[in-house]
């Protein structure tokens, strides 16, 4: 009974479909909808290449899109990307110029660096007879300058050292050192004569170093150096004194005593 | 006669200025001078009367160095 009303039915149905219709079905041999499902999608927008983009994922791509920092979070030039806490990305500006990298409140931060140690004030090319150089360093504690590559044109002359001008009297001993021998001087002058230097040598450099420029009460000071002394030997210098002026420090003059310079570096630091 | 030349920077306005001494530095540079001749004629005749008590005792440096030594 089941069959003969399947074929009732199916007469019935088979009569929407035409010989050629049912011809199509020739040569057929599985499931058609078995068949037509494992056939790729057509779609003209997605190429094989792009499809095959796919090749390696292994998890949802939105998911994975939504988990990366997204490249707008960056205005500007200079921009830095940061953690403000645990997985949550943070933009920080860049910050002035001369400003420095630093860490406030456990996250990063640009900033002025606080003043430093030591700050270079002024370099000056020494010429003529003598070179005043203006000090503006009420910021800082101590000097410390270098005077290098001194030459003079006038054999075993020394080099004077004359802070605030030549009212200024300066109290000071030092030591002369040159191979085995070695001289000693103490005394009162306007300035700090270093020992004599030989004329056509560069090789002269000395430190100055004055402490507490700013004070009310007479400064100390202290200088090293080495130099061809005017009989061109190899010689070293340690002294050191009182400045007795009472007024912040203000200039400082570095004189041949006889005849001019012909080179030399200045370089001031002013030191906290 | 032209005088020397002296340097005068202005660190906060980096102005260089080279110039003659005027009169008054003129002065201070000629005692300089006196006193650079002075010194070193002190220390040539220091040099010179040690080199005599030197001869007067009849020993050489080298040995004064090891008696005070």
């Amino acid at each position: 009974m089941t069959k003969a009303r399947d074929l009732a039915n199916g007469a019935t149905a088979l009569s929407a479909v035409s010989a050629t219709e049912l011809a199509y079905l020739d040569g057929v041999t599985s499931a058609v909808q078995t068949q037509i499902d494992g056939k790729q999608a057509a779609n003209a927008n997605v190429s094989t290449t792009e499809l095959g983009y796919l090749d390696g994922v292994t998890s949802a791509i939105q998911t994975q899109l939504d988990a990366k920092i997204p490249k707008t979070l960056t205005t500007t030039t200079g921009d830095i990307i940061y953690a403000s806490s645990a997985n949550t990305p943070a933009r920080l500006g860049i910050g002035s110029t001369s400003q420095v990298l630093t860490v406030s409140g456990g996250v990063p931060t640009w900033a002025t660096p606080a003043g430093g140690g030591i700050t270079l004030l002024s370099t000056t090319t020494l010429s003529g007879a003598s070179t005043t150089i203006s000090i503006s360093a009420t910021s800082y504690t101590n000097l410390l300058i270098f005077i290098y590559g001194v030459t003079v044109n006038a054999n075993g002359s020394d080099i004077l050292l004359q802070p605030n001008g030549s009212s200024t009297s300066t109290n000071f001993n030092k030591l002369h050192q040159y191979a085995a021998s070695c001289d000693v001087e103490s005394g009162q002058s306007t300035n700090y004569r270093t020992g004599s230097v030989y004329q056509t040598g560069g090789l002269n450099a000395f430190t100055y170093t004055i402490y507490n420029i700013n004070s009310s009460t007479y400064k100390n000071f202290t200088v090293q150096g080495v130099y061809q002394d005017d009989s061109n030997r190899q010689a070293s210098e340690n002294g050191g004194g009182g400045i007795k002026d009472t007024n912040a420090i203000t200039s400082l003059t570095i004189a041949a005593a006889a005849g001019s310079h012909g080179a030399g570096t200045v370089k001031i630091y002013g030191v906290k | 006669m032209s005088k020397p030349m002296i340097r005068i920077h202005n660190t906060k306005t980096n102005e260089i200025i080279d110039r003659e001494m005027n009169d008054v530095e003129f002065s201070q540079y000629q005692i300089r001078q006196t006193e650079d001749e002075q010194r070193k004629a002190e220390i040539e005749a220091k040099a010179q009367a040690k080199a005599a008590l030197l001869a007067q005792l009849g020993i050489t440096e080298e040995q004064a160095k090891l008696l005070l030594s």
